[in-house]
Parts: C-alpha cells; sequence; structure tokens
C-alpha cells in the first residue's frame, strides 16, 4: 500500500502521523432538531469513535442530513449537546469547529482554480503560504488529482469534482470529516470506483473520524465500521456493520440492509444447544434460526436472505421449506427466483442451479442453514 | 488531544447580524419614507398646521382631479389590454413558429426595457404628429388640406405609446413561462390532428395564465404611474394624475394639492403594486 | 413548431413583421433619422446633417449627457451598494421580518416618480436638511427610484446561489467577512453588474422625479430633451435622444460582455 502524498519527506511523514493521531470522537448527546413544530430529530444519542466510519442510512427524509448539519453547526439543536472530542461545540459556529464537509453536489467555488479552491480553508484560517503549498500538494496527491491543479472545476468531470471536494476537506486537516450523500450525483460506474477510493483514502488516514450520510445500502456495508439506520428521525439501529447484516435487530433493519426474506413464524422452543438455536415453526415446518431471546409461543420472524436460500440441500442445510414457483429471472451469473411460501413471497438468488430447472407453478423444496438465520421482531410501528 | 475532559459549553454568541439592515434601511426611510409620510400629512393639514380634510374633500370633488382620475384609469386599462395582446401574438410568434434571427428580435425587444420611455411619443411625433411622415404622405397623396390622422394628441395616442413601451413587461414573463412547455405535448397534440388554435387555447395558454397575469399587473401598474409619455405628447386634453402633480407643484406651486392627488396616485399604485406581487407569489417569481 | 404549412407560417411571420416594425423598429429608425434631418416637410427629410450632433458636442447638451452620466454612475453605485447590503442583511433576519422588510424595499418601485420628488422637495426644502437646489437632491431621486431594482436584482441573485457553497466555506473555517469577500460577492457579481447596468439605465432615461426637484445648474438628459421639444427644436431632441439610447446601449451591452466572461470563467 503505497501513500503518494506522503512518501519521500519526512515532513510529511510527521503531517502523516498527525493525521493519524487527530480523529476525535462525535458524540451526540440527546441532540434534537425542529423546524417549527415539526420535529425532525428525536432526541439522539450516539458517539463515533475517534478514526471510526460510521455510516448513517436511511430514507429519504428520515433526518440524515439534518444530523450531519447539527454537528457541522448549520442547524441549531432544540436539546441537547454535541461533542467533538473534549470540546463541546454546540454553541460554536461552523467555522470555529474544524471540520471538513463534503456535499452532494460538490459546491467547488466555480470561479476559483482547483488549486485555490483545495487552498481555501487554510487561506481562510491565515496559514502561512509555504504551508498552503504543501498541503495543497499532499492532498491534491491524496485523491489522485495532482495533475488537475490549475483546471477550474467546470473543466473537470463529476468524479474529478468529487475528489476535489474531499481533498479541500482534507486539506484543512479536520478532525472529522462530514459526508452527505458524497456519490449520489455521479453515475453507477464511476460510483463503485469512488467507494473503492474513499476505503483506500481511508486505510491511508486510519485517525480520520468519517460521518457518511447516505440512501445507498452498498456504500455503508462497503465503507462503513459501524452503521445507524435513520428512520422518521430516529435511529432504528445502531451497531458494527457485519452484525447488524447478520443480525438485523428489527424488520425495518433486515429490509434496508440488503434484501431480506422474512418468514413469519411462532416460537417453540427458546435458545437451545452449543450454538443457540430456537426452533421456530412455519406452517408444518419446523426450522432451526439464530435467537435473541425469544421464549416458546412468541410470534416473530425468521430472516433469510436470498443468497442463502439453496434449490439443493447437503448436510448443512438442515431447514427446509416448500413453496410454489412464481417467477424465474435468469440474469447469466444469478439466477432470480421467486417462490410463494404459505403467502408469503420468497426471494432467491441462486448461483447454482439443478440441471433441470422445475416448472413454473411446481412445488419446490427450498434448504437453508441455520447459521444464516437470524429471528428478527416484528417492528412496534409500521 | 485528550477526551477525558469535557470543556465547559462556551456562552453562546449572540450573532450581531440582526443590525447589519439598519444603515440601508435608515437610508431608504430618510430619502423615501420620511418625505412620503411628509406627503400625506400636507395632503390632511392646513397652513396652521391643524388636521383638515376640507381640503382633501375639496379636490376630491373638483372638475380636473376627476378627469384626471378617469383619464389615468382609461388609458391604464386600455394599455394594459393592448400590451396583453401585443404581447401574446409577438410571444405566441416567438416561441412556437420561431424564425431565422428570432432570438436576436426577442432580445432586441427586451432592451426596450431599458430606453426611456419618452423616446416612444417623441418617435411618435414624426410618424404621426400632424406633419408627420403619415400625414404628410397622406396629404401629398390625396391632396388634402389638413392632416386627416390626429390620433396622437388624444388619449389613445397615449395609449400606443404606452403599449409599445410597456408590451416587453408582458412579453418577458410570457417567454418563459412559454419556454417551460412542454414541445411534445404539441407535437403529441398536432400528431393527432388537433388545430393550431386548439392546442393554443387548450395547451399553451392555460401555461401562460400567470404569466400574463403577473405582466398585465405590472403594465397596471406602470401606465398608472407613466409620466415622461403624456408629458410629451403634451396634448391639452389628456391629463393623467402624475401629470397633474407635476403641473399642481411645479407650475402652480400648489403643493397642497399636489400631495393630496399624490396621496391618492400613490395608494392606487400600492393597491396594483400588492396586485403585482400576489400575482407574481401566484407565479412563483 | 406549432404551425406546419408553409403559407400559414408566412402569414404569422408578416403579422409578427407588421407588428415588430410599427411598435418597434419604426419608432427607433425614425428617431435616428430625425436626428440627422436637415429640414422635414415632406414624407421623408429634405437633406441630411450631423448639424444635430456636433451641436450636442459643443453646447449645453454635452452638460446634459455629462450630467446624466454623472448621476448615473453615483446614484447606482449608492444603490448598487446599498441594494447588495440589504439584500445579504435581511438573509439574517427572521422570516417574518425579513419579508416585510424586503416588500418595504420594493415600494419606491411601485410608487409614481413625480411623487418621489414631491416628496424630497416637501422634506428636503427647509434647514437643517436642505438639499432644495443642490445637485444632491437629483441623486437622491434616482437613488430612491432604482435603488428597489438594486436590490430586486441582488436579492433574486442570493436566492438562486445553493447555500452549499458558503457552508462549505464556513465549515472550511472562513469567518463571516472573509467568506462574503471570497465566496459570496465573487458568485453574485454577475448580478451586481447586471443589476448596475439596469439601474444606471433607469437613470439615465429619468424623467419624472427629476424634473420635480433639478436645480438650474443640473440638466440631465432627459429633461434637456424635454425642453428641446418643447421648444419646437425637434431635431436636436432627436439627436439627444439618440445619444441616450446609444449611452445607454453600449453600456449594457459592455457590462453584458463582462458578465458573459464571468459566466464563462
Ligand atoms: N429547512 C427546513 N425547513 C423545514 N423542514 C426541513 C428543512 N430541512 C429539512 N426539513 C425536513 O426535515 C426532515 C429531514 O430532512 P433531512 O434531514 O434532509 O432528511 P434526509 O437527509 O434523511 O433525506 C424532512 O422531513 C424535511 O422535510
Ligand atoms: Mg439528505
Amino acid at each position: 500500500m503505497s501513500v503518494p502524498a506522503f512518501t519521500g519527506s519526512n515532513v510529511m511523514d510527521v503531517d502523516a502521523a498527525k493525521i493519524r493521531g487527530a480523529g476525535s470522537n462525535v458524540h451526540f448527546d440527546k441532540v434534537s432538531v425542529a423546524y417549527g413544530a415539526h420535529v425532525v430529530l428525536h432526541p439522539l444519542t450516539l458517539d463515533i469513535a475517534p478514526g471510526e466510519i460510521l455510516a448513517m442510512i436511511g430514507p429519504s427524509g428520515s433526518g440524515k442530513t439534518t444530523a450531519l448539519r447539527a454537528v457541522a453547526g448549520f442547524v441549531r439543536p432544540a436539546s441537547g449537546r454535541i461533542r467533538i472530542g473534549a470540546t463541546d461545540v454546540t454553541d460554536l459556529p461552523p467555522y470555529e469547529r474544524g471540520l471538513g464537509m463534503v456535499v452532494q453536489n460538490y459546491a467547488l467555488f466555480p470561479h476559483m482554480r482547483v488549486e485555490d479552491n483545495v487552498a481555501f480553508g487554510l487561506r481562510a484560517q491565515g496559514a502561512d503560504k509555504a504551508l498552503i503549498g504543501e498541503r495543497v500538494k499532499d492532498s491534491l496527491a491524496t485523491v489522485g488529482m495532482s495533475g488537475f491543479a490549475k483546471r477550474y472545476p467546470r473543466e473537470l468531470s463529476g468524479g474529478q469534482q468529487q475528489r476535489v471536494a474531499i481533498a479541500r476537506a482534507l486539506a484543512v486537516r479536520p478532525r472529522v470529516l462530514l459526508l452527505d450523500e458524497p456519490l449520489s450525483a455521479l453515475d453507477a460506474q464511476i460510483r463503485r470506483n469512488m467507494v473503492e477510493e474513499i476505503a483506500k483514502l481511508h486505510r491511508d488516514l486510519p485517525g480520520l473520524t468519517i460521518l457518511y450520510v447516505t440512501h445507498d445500502q452498498t456504500e455503508a456495508l462497503t465503507l462503513a465500521d459501524k452503521i445507524a439506520i435513520m428512520r422518521d428521525g430516529r435511529v432504528s439501529s445502531h451497531g458494527p456493520t457485519a452484525e447488524l447484516y447478520r443480525r438485523p435487530p428489527n424488520r425495518f433493519t433486515a429490509e434496508f440492509l440488503g434484501r431480506a426474506n422474512l418468514l413469519p413464524v411462532t416460537v417453540t422452543e427458546g435458545a437451545t444447544g452449543p450454538k443457540g438455536f430456537a426452533k421456530a415453526k412455519l406452517g408444518d415446518a419446523l426450522l432451526a434460526g439464530a435467537a435473541r431471546g425469544e421464549k416458546p409461543g412468541d410470534k416473530t420472524l425468521l430472516c433469510i436472505r436470498p443468497q442463502h436460500l439453496s434449490l439443493t440441500g447437503d448436510e448443512e442445510h438442515t431447514n427446509r421449506i416448500v413453496g410454489t414457483l412464481k417467477e424465474v429471472h435468469w440474469q447469466g451469473e444469478l439466477t432470480h427466483l421467486v417462490l410463494d411460501v404459505d403467502g408469503t413471497p420468497v426471494r432467491v438468488s441462486a448461483t447454482r442451479l439443478p440441471v433441470s430447472l422445475p416448472e413454473r407453478g411446481s412445488v419446490v423444496p427450498l434448504f437453508f442453514a441455520p447459521g444464516d438465520t437470524s429471528l428478527v421482531p416484528e417492528d412496534a410501528r409500521g | 488531544m485528550a477526551d477525558a475532559a469535557v470543556l465547559p459549553a462556551p456562552i453562546a454568541k449572540k450573532v450581531p447580524g440582526r443590525f447589519w439592515i439598519v444603515p440601508p434601511a435608515a437610508l431608504l426611510a430618510l430619502l423615501f419614507f420620511y418625505p412620503l409620510v411628509l406627503i400625506v400629512q400636507q395632503a390632511f393639514m392646513d397652513d396652521s398646521g391643524m388636521a383638515n380634510v376640507g381640503e382633501f374633500v375639496r379636490v376630491l370633488h373638483a372638475r380636473f382631479f376627476l378627469n384626471a382620475l378617469i383619464n389615468t384609469i382609461t388609458i391604464s386599462v386600455a394599455a394594459t389590454a393592448g400590451c396583453l395582446i401585443v404581447g401574446l401574438v409577438l410571444g405566441l410568434i416567438l416561441a412556437f413558429v420561431p424564425f431565422p434571427g428570432s432570438g436576436v428580435i426577442a432580445r432586441l425587444i427586451d432592451t426596450f426595457i431599458a430606453l426611456p420611455t419618452f423616446l416612444v411619443t417623441l418617435a411618435f411625433t414624426f410618424l404621426y404628429g400632424s406633419a408627420g411622415m403619415l400625414n404628410a404622405g397622406l396629404m401629398e397623396a390625396f391632396s388634402l388640406q389638413a392632416p386627416p390622422v390626429n390620433f396622437l394628441y388624444s388619449t389613445w395616442g397615449v395609449v400606443l405609446a404606452e403599449v409599445t413601451v410597456y408590451s416587453p413587461f408582458v412579453l418577458r414573463p410570457l417567454l418563459a413561462a412559454f419556454s417551460l412547455v412542454d414541445r411534445g405535448q404539441i407535437e403529441a397534440a398536432s400528431v393527432l390532428g388537433a388545430r393550431p388554435f386548439r392546442i393554443v387555447r387548450q395547451v399553451i395558454l392555460p401555461a401562460a395564465v400567470p404569466a400574463l397575469i403577473a405582466g398585465g399587473s405590472l403594465c397596471l401598474l406602470l401606465t398608472v404611474n407613466e409620466f415622461g409619455i403624456v408629458l410629451f405628447i403634451g396634448a391639452k386634453g389628456v391629463i393623467t394624475l402624475p401629470l397633474l402633480i407635476y403641473s399642481k407643484a411645479i407650475q402652480e406651486s400648489a403643493y397642497q394639492v399636489a400631495c393630496i392627488i399624490a396621496v391618492i396616485n400613490i395608494a392606487l399604485s400600492l393597491g396594483l403594486f400588492g396586485l403585482y406581487r400576489f400575482a407574481a407569489g401566484r407565479l412563483g417569481a | 413548431m406549432l404551425v406546419w404549412s408553409r403559407p400559414g407560417r408566412i402569414v404569422l411571420w408578416l403579422v409578427f413583421a407588421l407588428l415588430f416594425s410599427v411598435l418597434f423598429l419604426a419608432p427607433l429608425a425614425v428617431i435616428l433619422l430625425s436626428s440627422l434631418a436637415d429640414q422635414w416637410n415632406g414624407v421623408l427629410p429634405s437633406g441630411l446633417t450631423t448639424e444635430h450632433y456636433s451641436d450636442v458636442v459643443q453646447g449645453a447638451a454635452w452638460k446634459a449627457v455629462k450630467a446624466s452620466l454623472v448621476t448615473g454612475f453615483l446614484a447606482g453605485a449608492v444603490a448598487l451598494v446599498s441594494g447588495t447590503w440589504a439584500a445579504l442583511a435581511l438573509r439574517i433576519q427572521d422570516a417574518t421580518l425579513a419579508r416585510v422588510l424586503g416588500v418595504l424595499f420594493f415600494i419606491p418601485s411601485a410608487v409614481p416618480s413625480v411623487s418621489v420628488g414631491l416628496g424630497l422637495l416637501v422634506a428636503f426644502s427647509h434647514p437643517p436638511l436642505l438639499l432644495n437646489g443642490t445637485i444632491a437632491i437629483v441623486m437622491a431621486a434616482h437613488f430612491v427610484l432604482i435603488s428597489a431594482f438594486t436590490f430586486g436584482n441582488v436579492s433574486a441573485g442570493l436566492a438562486r446561489l445553493s447555500p452549499d457553497f458558503e457552508q462549505v466555506a464556513s465549515s472550511l473555517g472562513a469567518r463571516p467577512a472573509y467568506r462574503l469577500r471570497h465566496v459570496t460577492l465573487p458568485l453574485l457579481a454577475p448580478y451586481l453588474v447586471a443589476a448596475f447596468g439596469l439601474s444606471f439605465a433607469l437613470s439615465m432615461g429619468e424623467l419624472g422625479a427629476t424634473v420635480m426637484v433639478y436645480p438650474p445648474g443640473w440638466v440631465t438628459l432627459p429633461v434637456s430633451i424635454f425642453s428641446l421639444t418643447d421648444r419646437g427644436d425637434v431635431f436636436a431632441g432627436a439627436a439627444l435622444t439618440m445619444v441616450l439610447v446609444a449611452v445607454t446601449l453600449i453600456l449594457l451591452l459592455g457590462l453584458e460582455r463582462v458578465t458573459g466572461r464571468q459566466a464563462r470563467s
């Protein structure tokens, strides 16, 4: 792994080390935001550890941007405090918070060249010329835009503009980097590349705390150490990325993070055995699934991801249900099937299919491993 | 930076920004609103400084005032109607039956907004005046003794001049509205056999109504306030409220009468301004 | 295209040509022609001359050009500063107050210009605020009448400016004054230039308030055109009108080129 900006000079290495140590935690302490009588953020308590990437995801209007702008200082919390590191920033103006911010449409200053855009923050803070020159070079190199310093923003593609916007935010050595849907204005291919670039950026600058707001679950799953899922101005769930994906704590999380089949089941036996699987009934089928403290008689949901369902079973796939085949969509690498299981549509993404594909309308068995499932409570609301 | 000790919250700073509005507001208050108040005060006070509406009532019933009021309203309504028709015809052609160079022409018409209004009146004297091109031509052609065309020194001369000057104010929002009309919709309608007149009525006009209302109410306001055109035509019979204010104040030094007329004229203008703001607000402008 | 048949289109174009010529082209052309006319008793002038223009450059008319230019620049500059200032300051007021003040800043454009002149005469004819008879009262009148347009133009520009620019600038550590100087004003520049151009043009053509308040030594172009034509000297009036039109158009086109270049760069 090479860090173009930080090789070859001791001064720069010191800088790099400083960034590594410079990350601060961000702490929301019962922060609420209201526009008039309309509460858009209900008291929110959340901590982002130093050097962590927290992805805040959720449907449009769920309050993600509001939470980010509260950190940046553009919306005033109606109640609660926000701390960055040891500083309570709730009453600080934005320009005293020491953050970097990147917005969806880049907002590069159109009347400045790329280098002046990147230098903007340092100049505004009155840094000396030599330092500015060095930092501009470093920051542009970090995002791979060294060759474009003299261009104007309109001479760059969307992806290039977004890199410059990131370089501009990095140049001030922010304690926290705030990214609000930074990739949603880009098209799919460039977006995938940029996600990887940001992941690499964070490997290079591991101390940098990042709050990453997005509505795209792929970006969140790829980048984030932790994910907070927002819904109607509240955190619906919050936890380490893999954990949230594998053991979603509620229906909303299961459905929002990846695709999920949620089968209504009745628990017959609480967690038992070395792996802590519970037993639950779906119609006549008795299934085992990863438990979360259910008691016999509880009605709950069994979550199984489409890629974990198989038309062929082996000794690992001890769960078995049957369904009527409704639709088959062959997509080359993957085949998507839709089955009806006791009135619930069940999606299957299969990489391998039996040699002879069953007819539409025929009854087909589906196999899955208890370890791939989890029992998910139905949401309180909705 | 250690995260252990949480610093006490800084005292919330009061934004001093609220007071930045004072200098420009004070300037305008001194040069505009203070004189406005004095006009109103003069209108309702006699020389001894006592409140007195007698003079106000007298002016209100005076022949010269009523004539001017009727003239002002007639001219304003007629000119606005003319502006709407001319603006609509020009706008429809510019937007939907464009010809080479129509963009340049549209911008040329737009620059008329920046030109002084009396220019047109002056030009009209050369064109339609008693010794103007039209009369001279007609007299030569038909060996007439007296100029046959005389409308310039009447209400209609003022109306025509105001139509010229103010139709760009209708055309501008109209072209903006037309540029938002979906061309595909028009093409689909014509493919289905709809006649142009029907398309104009059913597709284009509904989209243009807000712009027509906004442009029309702006025209009403501007024509009520128009001074240069009426002054330059200088016809004895065509006196409007602004001209009356001028002649009472400057030629007769009758300041109180001038203030009374000004109060009424301003009230009328502000009413139309309210109408315009309402219309423009609904347009989303 | 709305009308597909060629004859139909040609008829419409003829209608357009007729309207355009009668309403817009003929007046400009005839002013130009008369400003060059020697004698004009028939359909067309009997001869052409540039005499009226040379009179403009030499005589009292030149003073009028100067008075108008100075008035336009000064009143335009003050209006630009005050309008921009007001538009910027209104953004940090609370919403209701901002709406009310916004309407108040627009009102000068709604009242008849003669009444603005009348008000200034009534207000500033006695000490300690004795402006009557000075150039300042002309400036004041022009400032009042154009202030609404600069305010409106700048407000429209601000409304179109994405808040992201300023917010990103703040988050990068720019204090309000630095942000204003390096981000807001440069991004507003096209609107500022357009606002100045428009207010300058309005000032150049202002008549109603000026005839009410002008002192003897400060006769602006429109006033002097009026007194020329009122005396019957219509050809000189036409020449002066052409000067007025030319100055206005040159300035507007020049400013448009500046903004165009800025928008491109
Ligand atoms: N300036 C504002 N005034 C009033 N309501 C707002 C404003 N900004 C955002 N909202 C409301 O706050 C809610 C959350 O918005 P936002 O935080 O932008 O959502 P997200 O970023 O998750 O899409 C939405 O219902 C939105 O309508
Ligand atoms: Mg958002």
